[in-house]
């Protein structure tokens, strides 16, 4: 049972801010607006003090690598033939604490077809925001290694 | 803890229908076959039974199972969630319901086709939640999840592949032992592990876990009943258990707390000694849940058996404590690790293919990357 088409994001209320940004090429997080918390995963309120509506904050993206793998088969139809390919867990230099999925991609956001070892990819490398277009049309942020 | 040693939860009864790559059944038919078997292993009858517990992954409710038994009335149920995580929490449910005295005799199973239906990950294409800054990134499988974890892991305490691939090789050993385990006949070097093919990076294929049909069951009975019935075998006493989540907690991709090289497990741990009264050292045999050959190092180093960052040296030391000893979810069978708990009540018993002698305390635990819990199964009562 598989499909030709990534999986699909699919937005919520509490969500809804974000991929509107990403549409734009904007990367926004939010911030809590009365203690300052960064949060991640989005949700409604504050963890930390439960104050409502949190700011979504542009954020520029550049980031450290947390950790990565990369995917080798059986992995679904619509990326048989890109595998292996990396993924990263990125902390963002400009919302610290802040640890998103992301693919590595080029400077152009075209998606690397490189197992885990290619040159630079270390803990806490340096990456840049690219934005990469996915197989079913859908924008999604990715980095690229920088320096 | 109040304890009221005429309501000790007992596990009186167990049974495991034989596993396959196609069982050729429903799940909720191997389901009702392994609670049958275990009711006449306790040498009871559906007219005992009632309180029924289940997996939240199960397909067949607690309500469903009960028609196709004919049990005639429920006075407790439940589930619990976390994929692999359910396990020891679902005993749990039960045996707190027995405790209190809400109920008397309770089943608590877990069938899955795990291999003849197919993987779940694949069919999941819509993002939601959680899912929607993961899934469509490529984190879809289980080995995806827990793979970014690892390497944070390895980075952090040193941690190599041959550590994960002495995991591996020695439950391998337990499962060549075990006559109904799915890799019974197949023997595992570190030459095979090496050689293997990736999964997830860092994870090769024998870092993962089987992909399996099977059925299992228990039936928990209050220890005053348990003194009525002419069991067949010795009864393995529940002597606690525990669950934990910890903070900010995801299930599978647990990265965006502040320590991710603790485990749900690390929250567990201290409560389960609390609630138990044992610590590390009265432990005699474990069965970890491993559907993941890096959950059992950090399982070592979280439950107090060595000192944080030391599971890996631990695992490769002489005084590493005998675990999984059925061959666990990477050798012996994968259904959600309540073969675990099966092979738990088996090692109070006596009967294990790779018997520990002299048992007093086996600990069972669920996955460590999940909200999760663990439960001590002990010879004698409290």
């Amino acid at each position: 049972m598989s499909t030709a088409l990534p999986p699909k994001p699919v937005a919520d209320r509490d969500t809804q801010p974000f991929w509107d940004g990403v549409d734009a090429h904007r990367l926004l997080v939010p911030r809590c607006t009365s203690c300052g918390a960064w949060i991640w995963q989005p949700r409604p309120l504050c963890p930390r003090c439960h104050a409502p509506d949190p700011e979504w904050v542009s954020v520029g993206g550049n980031a450290r690598i947390a950790s990565w793998t990369a995917l080798h088969p059986p992995v679904l139809t619509v990326w048989a033939e890109q595998v292996p390919f990396v993924v990263l867990l990125v902390e963002l230099d400009d919302a610290p604490g802040v640890r998103m999925i992301g693919q590595l991609v080029d400077g152009d956001g075209t998606l690397l077809k490189t197992n885990g070892e290619p040159e630079g990819l270390a803990m806490g490398a340096q990456l840049a925001l690219r934005w990469r277009v996915d197989e079913a049309g859908q924008t999604l942020p990715a980095w690229m290694l920088a320096g | 803890m109040i304890r009221n040693k005429a309501r000790q939860p007992v596990v009186a009864g167990m049974h495991a229908l034989p596993y396959s790559k196609d069982i050729g059944m429903t799940e909720r038919h191997s389901g009702a076959l392994a609670i049958l078997g275990a009711l006449d292993d306790a040498g009871l009858t559906v007219n005992d039974v009632d309180g029924i517990c289940r997996y939240v992954w199960q397909p067949t409710t607690e309500m469903e199972m009960a028609r196709v038994l004919g049990v005639p009335n429920l006075k407790w149920f439940g589930a619990q969630d976390y994929g692999g995580g359910a396990g020891p929490p679902t005993v749990a449910l039960a045996c707190a319901a027995i405790e209190l005295g809400l109920a008397d005799c309770v089943v608590v199973w877990r069938s899955r086709n795990r291999s003849s239906g197919g993987r779940p990950w694949a069919g999941q294409m819509l993002a939601e939640g959680q899912d929607q800054f993961e899934r469509p990134f490529g984190i879809v499988r289980p080995a995806d999840g827990i793979a970014l974890l690892v390497r944070v892991w390895m980075n952090a305490w040193g941690w190599t592949r041959e550590d994960f691939g002495r995991v591996a090789i020695t439950v391998r050993g337990h499962a060549n032992r075990n006559p109904a385990a799915m890799m019974h006949q197949k023997p595992l070097t570190m030459e095979d592990y090496l050689a293997s093919r990736m999964i997830a990076e860092p994870l090769c294929l024998f870092d993962n876990c089987l992909e399996t049909d099977g059925a299992l069951a228990i039936v928990l009975v209050a220890a005053e009943r348990a003194a009525d019935l002419s069991l067949g075998a010795p009864p393995a006493y529940v002597t606690g258990y525990a669950l934990g989540s910890g903070p900010q907690v995801y299930a599978m991709t647990n990265y965006y707390g502040e320590d991710l090289t603790r485990s749900p497990n690390a929250f567990v741990a201290p409560e389960l000694w609390r609630n138990t009264g044992l610590k590390a050292a009265d432990i005699d045999v474990v069965q970890i849940y491993d559907a993941f050959t890096p959950q059992v190092p950090l399982f070592f180093q979280e439950f107090g058996f060595c000192g944080d960052g030391e599971g890996a040296a631990y695992v490769a030391s002489e005084d590493c404590l005998t675990y999984n000893t059925s061959g666990g979810g990477l050798s012996e069978a994968y259904v959600h690790g309540f073969n675990l708990i099966v092979e738990g009540v088996r090692q109070v018993r006596g009967v294990s293919t790779t018997q520990v002698d002299d048992v007093a305390h086996c600990l069972v635990t669920g996955g460590n990357v999940v909200p999760t819990g663990a439960l001590v199964l002990s010879k004698e009562p409290w």
